[in-house]
């Protein structure tokens, strides 16, 4: 068995890999990475899914439903890190697997792969209470940098974390943005990591905060039909059923993070797309409370005022 | 959330856990319930955009969860929900606060034509509790039933909750928390509302907080709390009290606010 293989089997388990072993995958994922377009060709069959936010055992049904890699071609829309207890496990084991696997597995960015965000959203916390240093955070975030921004799957389904941006008209586009660096607060790569579809615009607006593109209807007709395609699929926004059309079946959200922070109830779906993209969501829930490992502490009544 | 709690200990303040797998007691005449179920789902977060007449809830609408305090006799009800919360906050309307990334998008060029929403993404909400005095003919011997509701009636008082009998380690016979609603402010810090709860054998107490921090802005606390003790008079007595606060980033990293 290769290092590679039995480090796989390690993460499977949700044991981290040692500081050094972490180090020469991110190198040999970089490696790997660079290579790729910022609208990386997916072929069918492909399994698509949205956010999973360190839920390791959550992640674990997810390949239950869908099959293990890489018997299933999988494709991830980002944010792997943040909110959930096991980031440094989650996002290892899609590397690993990506590693092992280039061509049957494909990650692309979301918003919390970013230093700024995972400092703030558990990432940067959990690895330097795993590890004792930040080392490892300064790995991964190196290999953030390296991912693709979007995927097109057999050139009909686009696929990216958040949606679409006024900067960009077409897919050409997309492939011009110098994609490794940290996400930007502001241009065309910050738009299709963080922006939203809102059904009260048609065409564009701008969200309360006073940064954060919304787009409409009317922006998706007119994107599908510029780059013919037939629908764009994303993640980024929570849905309570796992899955949601919008604009007439224009776009749809894949959210694949059960009972998301652990106390949401929602379930969590994939899209499988067999070899013709025929369209087939899989739904599921958490992982049962006793299959992930230690059991959930009750904890003491809070003396609180 | 939930701890397990000695039966003898509940025997011995003269409470009794609620019947039919519901989650609270009894006491003194108490009847001290929460319920705490999933996110609203999206038809009936649509339902609720409806009633409420908005277009944007927060993303995680507890909408089932809550907290009820019930005095049988008197029919005084103390409830906490977020659906009341939300009639609130649409009521306050805020004006949004600006995330410090939105200086820099001045400068951004514009799409031809953008709407700007502008409404109070932070979910802020001056609720502090709803209220309802049930009659429930039924229980007084009456065929029909029917329930008749009346607001609860709050005086101004000098009166404090006596935070130093409330820190004594008095045992505490059931606890909860619950979350009401909660936002990531799409990933630009957190708004959540949330309330907890204790009974020990002298008293009730529970504390409603809305907590909100746009990162690199404002951090925004509106605290409620409520405390009653047991007694042998007909109508309880109820302490409450809120408290708000609010400040920026910036003044409470200015050299003046470091605390020694």
């Amino acid at each position: 068995m290769s290092d590679l293989d039995r480090q796989i089997e390690q993460l499977k388990k949700c044991e981290p890999l040692k500081e050094s072993e972490v180090k020469a995958l991110c190198l040999k994922a970089m490696e790997i990475l660079v290579e790729e377009s910022n609208v990386q060709r997916v072929d069918a069959p492909v399994t698509i899914c949205g956010d999973i936010h360190g839920q390791f055992y959550d992640m674990k049904e997810l390949f239950k439903v869908g099959g293990d890699c890489p018997k299933t071609n999988y494709l991830f829309l980002g944010d792997f890190v943040d909110r959930g207890f096991y980031s440094v496990e989650t996002f290892l084991l899609l590397l690993a697997l990506k590693v092992r696997y280039p061509d049957r597995i494909t990650l692309i960015r979301g918003n919390h792969e970013s230093r700024q965000i995972t400092q703030v959203y558990g990432f940067y916390d959990e690895c330097l209470r795993k590890y004792g240093s930040v080392n490892v955070w300064r790995y991964c975030t190196d290999i953030f940098d390296y991912l693709s921004l979007s995927a097109l799957i057999e050139n009909k389904i686009f696929s990216v974390h958040g949606g679409l941006s006024p900067a960009i008209t077409t897919l050409d586009q997309i492939r011009t943005i110098d994609r490794k660096q940290e996400v930007p607060h502001d241009g065309a790569m910050c738009d299709l990591l963080w922006s939203d579809p809102e059904d009260i615009v048609d065409g564009w607006g701008l969200s309360p905060r006073g940064a954060g593109f919304l787009f409409g209807g009317s922006v998706v007709t007119s994107f599908n039909h510029t780059n013919n395609i037939d629908y764009i699929c994303r993640a980024h926004q929570l849905v309570m059923e796992g899955y949601k059309w919008m604009f007439n079946n224009q776009i749809v959200t894949v959210w694949s993070a059960p009972n998301y922070c652990y106390r949401c109830g929602n379930v969590a779906a994939i899209l499988e797309l067999d070899e013709n993209l025929n369209k087939q969501f899989r739904v599921f829930d958490a992982a049962p409370q006793e299959s992930r490992g230690a059991p959930a502490k009750k904890p003491a009544p809070d003396y609180f005022l | 959330m939930e701890v397990e709690v000695d039966e003898k200990e509940l025997k011995a303040a003269g409470a009794e856990p609620l019947p039919d797998g519901r989650h609270g007691l009894r006491i003194h005449g108490w009847e001290i319930e929460t319920r705490k179920l999933s996110i609203l789902t999206s038809s009936n977060l649509q339902l609720w955009e409806e009633k409420l007449q908005t277009s944007h809830l927060p993303e995680m609408v507890f909408g089932e969860s809550c907290l009820i305090l019930k005095h049988v006799d008197s029919g005084t009800k103390i409830h906490f929900n977020a659906f009341d919360a939300l009639t609130g906050w649409k009521q306050e309307a805020l004006r949004p606060v600006e995330v410090p990334a939105a200086a820099k998008w001045k400068f951004r060029s514009k799409p031809s034509e953008q709407v700007i929403l502008d409404y109070d993404y932070t979910f802020t909400t001056p609720y502090c509790g709803s209220e309802t005095i049930e009659i429930d003919t039924e229980k007084h011997g009456r065929e029909e039933i029917s329930q008749g509701t009346y607001g609860l009636h709050w005086d101004n008082c000098e009166e404090k909750i006596d935070v130093v009998s409330l820190a004594s380690k008095e045992p505490i016979l059931f606890y909860d928390e619950v979350v009401l609603y909660e936002d990531e402010l799409a990933d630009n810090g957190v708004s959540l509302l949330t309330v907890k709860v204790r009974v020990m054998p002298s008293c009730w107490f529970l504390l409603l907080r809305f907590w909100l921090r746009v990162d690199g802005v404002l951090m925004r606390l509106r605290d409620t709390r409520m405390h009653c003790v047991f007694g042998v008079g007909e109508n309880p007595i109820i302490l409450r009290e809120s408290c708000w606060r609010e400040a920026t980033f910036q003044v409470l990293s200015s050299p003046d606010n470091v605390i020694i």
